[in-house]
C-alpha cells in the first residue's frame, strides 16, 4: 500500500502519466468526434475497433517509459538502495513497484473509460460486454508493456539506454516480430502451423487484437478451413492469457536476472 | 347422489385437463377451413399449435401476443392458395429436420400474390420459404434463426426458389445460415432489408434481373455473395464489418453484367472479391477503411471501376493470379477517388488528376499462396513489407487509372480540434508548472 501510495504522489507530480493521459484522453475524443456521423446501432463497433487501432501505437510505448523511468527514478533517487538495504529484496521491490505502477496507471485509464463511456452514450446504442472486453484488452496491453518497461528500468544505467530499449521493444512488437513471421509464411504447412501460431500469438498486439475483435463478434472464426481451424486451436482468450503470463514472467525474471542497483546520469 | 358427485368429478377433470391447446387447434385448422374465400380472421393473444395449411384466399391478422405454433414435424404455416395475407404474428416451432425430402420453414409459400407482413420468426430451420411462388410481399418480419453453429444445421432467412417477381422489404434477419437465399430466381426486388450475423447475408445462385436496394448487411461472414447470376442491379446497399479471415463486402463469382452502384463497403475484410466476373460496371461506390478494397482475380474480365471513392483501405485495390483481361478504372475520361493513398495534383482544377496513378504491390504472391496471409493485413510490419519489396523490384502492378479524381476536400474540424487539444494540454501543463513555481515561492517565503 506503502508502494502504491508512493508511486502515485510521484506520479500525480511527475508530467509523465499526465501527457499519456492527455494523449488517450485527446484521441478518443477526437475519434469520437470523427465517429459521430457512424449509424446509431453498428457505428459502436466501429467506433472501438477504430479506437483500438489508433491507441495501439500509443499505449504500448507510453507504458514502457513509465514503467522504466518510474524504477530509473529510484536508482536515480537513491531511494532504491535505501529500501533494498532496510528490508526488501529487489524481487519483492520489483513486485511491490509493479502493483504501485499498475495501479496508478490503470485507476485514471479506467477513469477515462468510465467517462469515456457516458459520451458514448449519447451517440451510440452501448453493448457493455465489447466495451468491457475493449476495456480489458487495453488492461492487458498496458499490464505487458508496463511490466516490459519495469524490466527495461531495471536493467538500464542510463535515460539514454532506456530509451534506446523503449524504442527498440516498441519497434519489435509493431513491426519486427511479424515481418519475420511475414518471412515464414510461405513455409507454413498443416505440420507446423501451431508452431507459427503460437509465435504469432506471442504478439501481445495481435494477441490482444484478436481477443478483442472475436471477443465483440466482429471478427467471424466460423466456417474456417483446416488450415485455420489448426492455427486457432484454443480459443482466442487462452492466447491472451498465455501471452500475458509469458511476458509477465520474463519481463519479471529479466528484471530480477539482470538488475543494476545503481544508475547514472 | 353418488352419479352427481361422478358427474362433477368428470366434468372437473376435464376443465383442469386444459385442453384449451388442441382444441385451439382443431378450432385454428377448422376455423380457417370453415371460412368462405376472402374472408378476414383475427386471432386472440394466445398461442395456437400449428402445422396448419391454408388452401383459400383469406386474412389472417393476429395481435402482439399471438403466437402459431409448430411441433417441431413439419412447416408450421403452408400456404397452398393465392391471395392470402398473413399479418402480426409470431411462428414458432418448425421442422428442423435435415434427413426429410422437404426442407421445413416456418411459413412455406406455395402460390402467388400473397402478403406476409410483421411477422416475427424463431426456431424454424427456414425462415419463410418461397418455392415456385410468385408476385408476393414479403415485409417487416422480423427472422431470427440459430445463430452461429454448424452451417447446415439451420436454414435460410428468407428461401426464394424458382420464385420470380416478388418484393423482399424492410425484414430483418440475424443469426440464420444465409440471410435471404435466391435460387433460380428471377426479377425479384429486396428494398431496405437489414441482415446480420449469418453466413452470407445475400446469396444468390443462378438468379438474373434481380434489384437489390438499400440493404444492409453487418457482421455476416460474407456480405453478399452473387454467384452464377446476371443483370442484376445492386444500388445505394450498405456492407459493414464483414470481417472474419476469408469475409467480403460483395462477392462476385461467374456473375455477368452487373450493375454495382452507390453502394458502401465500409470495414470488411474485403470490399469486393471479385472472381471469373465479366462486364460488371462498379460505379460511385464508397470503399473505405476495408483491409483490401478490392480484390479483383485474372478471371475476371470486362470490369470498370469508374467514380468510386476508394480510400483508408490498407489496400486499395489488389490484382492475384495475373493480370485480367479489359478491366478499366477509368470511363469516359472519369476513374476513381483514391482519397490519400496516392500523392495527386489537378494543377488544371478540372476535378482529374494531371497524372495517371499506378499501384504496385508485392502481397499478391502471398496472398494467393497463403490463406494466413489475412491475418497479417492489419499489422504495420506490412507496409515495412512492401516498401522492402518496392526497393528490390520484387512488386507488381495492380492497377493504373489513367484519370484519377481529385480527392475529395475534407474539412479539418478534426485536426484543429486535436490541436486546440494539444494547446489546451500545453497550457494546462504550463499553468501546473507555474502554479507550483508560485507554491515554491511561497513556501520559501514562509521558510522565510
Amino acid at each position: 500500500m506503502h508502494y502504491i501510495w508512493k508511486e502515485w504522489k510521484e506520479n500525480i507530480r511527475g508530467k509523465g502519466l499526465w501527457l499519456s493521459l492527455s494523449i488517450i484522453v485527446l484521441l478518443s475524443i477526437s475519434i469520437l468526434y470523427r465517429s459521430s456521423i457512424l449509424s446509431f446501432d453498428q457505428g459502436f463497433y466501429v467506433l472501438l475497433i477504430n479506437l483500438f487501432d489508433t491507441i495501439i501505437y500509443f499505449i504500448p510505448i507510453l507504458c514502457l517509459f513509465i514503467g522504466a523511468f518510474s524504477i530509473f527514478q529510484e536508482k536515480e533517487q537513491k531511494t532504491l538502495i535505501m529500501l533494498l538495504t532496510k528490508k526488501d529484496n529487489y524481487p519483492s521491490f520489483l513486485l511491490k513497484k509493479s502493483l504501485g505502477l499498475y495501479t496508478v496507471v490503470l485507476v485514471p485509464l479506467l477513469g477515462w473509460f468510465f467517462l469515456y463511456l457516458l459520451l458514448l452514450k449519447f451517440q451510440f446504442q452501448l453493448d457493455m460486454k465489447s466495451y468491457l472486453i475493449f476495456v480489458l484488452a487495453i488492461v492487458s496491453l498496458s499490464l505487458v508493456f508496463l511490466q516490459m518497461g519495469a524490466a527495461i528500468g531495471s536493467f538500464s544505467r542510463s535515460r539514454m539506454q532506456i530509451i534506446g530499449y523503449t524504442i527498440f521493444v516498441w519497434f519489435y512488437f509493431f513491426f519486427l516480430h511479424d515481418f519475420l513471421l511475414l518471412s515464414f509464411l510461405p513455409d507454413v504447412t498443416h505440420e507446423n502451423v501451431k508452431l507459427f501460431s503460437s509465435f504469432f500469438f506471442l504478439n501481445p498486439l495481435q494477441a490482444v487484437r484478436m481477443f478483442l475483435e472475436t471477443g465483440m463478434g466482429v471478427y467471424s472464426f466460423g466456417h474456417m478451413s483446416r488450415l485455420l481451424e489448426m492455427f486457432m486451436w484454443t480459443k482466442p482468450v487462452f492466447f491472451l492469457i498465455g501471452n500475458l503470463f509469458i511476458w509477465l514472467a520474463i519481463s519479471f525474471g529479466i528484471a530480477i536476472i539482470f538488475n543494476r542497483k545503481e544508475g547514472y546520469e | 347422489m353418488k352419479k352427481l358427485a361422478l358427474l362433477t368429478l368428470v366434468l372437473s377433470l376435464f376443465i383442469l385437463g386444459k385442453p384449451e391447446k388442441n382444441l385451439a387447434a382443431e378450432n385454428l385448422q377448422a376455423k380457417i377451413d370453415s371460412l368462405q374465400e376472402g374472408a378476414v380472421l383475427h386471432l386472440k393473444d394466445q398461442t395456437y399449435p400449428g402445422n396448419i395449411v391454408i388452401d383459400k384466399s383469406i386474412t389472417i391478422i393476429g395481435t402482439k401476443h399471438t403466437v402459431i405454433k409448430g411441433d417441431g414435424t413439419g412447416n408450421v404455416i403452408s400456404i397452398t392458395a393465392p391471395n392470402v395475407k398473413l399479418n402480426q404474428l409470431t411462428v414458432t416451432g418448425g421442422s428442423m429436420n435435415r434427413n426429410s425430402s422437404e426442407e421445413y420453414a416456418a411459413i412455406k409459400i406455395h402460390t402467388n400474390n400473397n402478403v406476409v407482413e410483421h411477422i416475427t420468426i424463431r426456431n424454424s430451420f427456414h425462415g419463410i420459404y418461397l418455392s415456385q411462388a410468385h408476385h408476393n410481399k414479403i415485409r417487416y418480419n422480423d427472422i431470427t434463426g440459430l445463430g452461429n453453429g454448424e452451417i447446415a444445421a439451420q436454414g435460410n432467412g428468407l428461401h426464394i426458389y424458382y420464385a420470380n417477381d416478388n418484393l423482399l422489404e424492410a425484414n430483418k434477419i440475424e443469426g440464420t445460415r444465409d440471410g435471404m437465399f435466391f435460387e433460380y430466381a428471377n426479377n425479384n426486388r429486396s428494398v431496405e432489408n437489414k441482415i446480420s450475423h449469418t453466413r452470407y447475408g445475400l446469396h444468390y445462385m443462378y438468379s438474373d434481373e434481380n434489384i437489390f436496394k438499400g440493404n444492409v448487411f453487418t457482421m455476416n461472414t460474407g456480405g453478399a455473395a452473387i454467384m452464377n447470376s446476371n443483370h442484376l442491379k445492386l444500388e445505394d446497399n450498405q456492407f459493414i464489418i464483414n470481417y472474419g479471415n476469408q469475409s467480403f463486402g460483395l462477392l462476385l463469382l461467374q456473375a455477368n453484367d452487373n450493375y454495382i452502384a452507390g453502394n458502401t463497403f465500409f470495414m470488411n475484410q474485403r470490399g469486393l472479391y471479385i472472381d471469373q466476373a465479366t462486364r460488371n460496371t462498379i460505379t460511385g461506390n464508397r470503399v473505405i477503411q476495408n483491409q483490401i478494397g478490392i480484390e479483383l482475380w485474372a478471371s475476371s474480365t470486362d470490369q470498370i471501376f469508374t467514380l468510386n471513392k476508394i480510400s483508408d483501405n490498407t489496400f486499395p485495390a489488389i490484382t492475384l493470379g495475373g493480370s485480367g483481361e479489359g478491366n478499366t478504372w477509368s470511363q469516359h475520361g472519369k476513374g476513381n477517388d483514391w482519397g490519400t493513398s496516392f500523392p495527386l495534383t489537378d494543377l488544371d482544377q478540372n476535378g482529374i488528376g494531371d497524372f495517371p496513378v499506378t499501384y504496385h504491390s508485392s502481397l499478391h504472391q502471398l496472398l494467393e499462396d497463403q490463406e494466413l496471409t489475412s491475418l497479417f493485413l492489419k499489422s504495420p510490419a506490412i507496409a515495412i513489407y512492401e516498401k522492402i519489396n518496392n526497393t528490390l523490384n520484387s512488386d507488381e502492378i495492380m492497377f493504373t487509372d489513367k484519370h484519377p479524381l481529385a480527392a475529395e476536400k475534407t474539412s479539418h474540424a478534426s485536426l484543429l480540434f486535436v490541436a486546440l487539444g494539444l494547446l489546451v494540454g500545453l497550457i494546462l501543463l504550463k499553468g501546473r508548472h507555474y502554479y507550483a513555481l508560485h507554491l515554491e515561492g511561497m513556501e520559501g517565503k514562509h521558510k522565510r
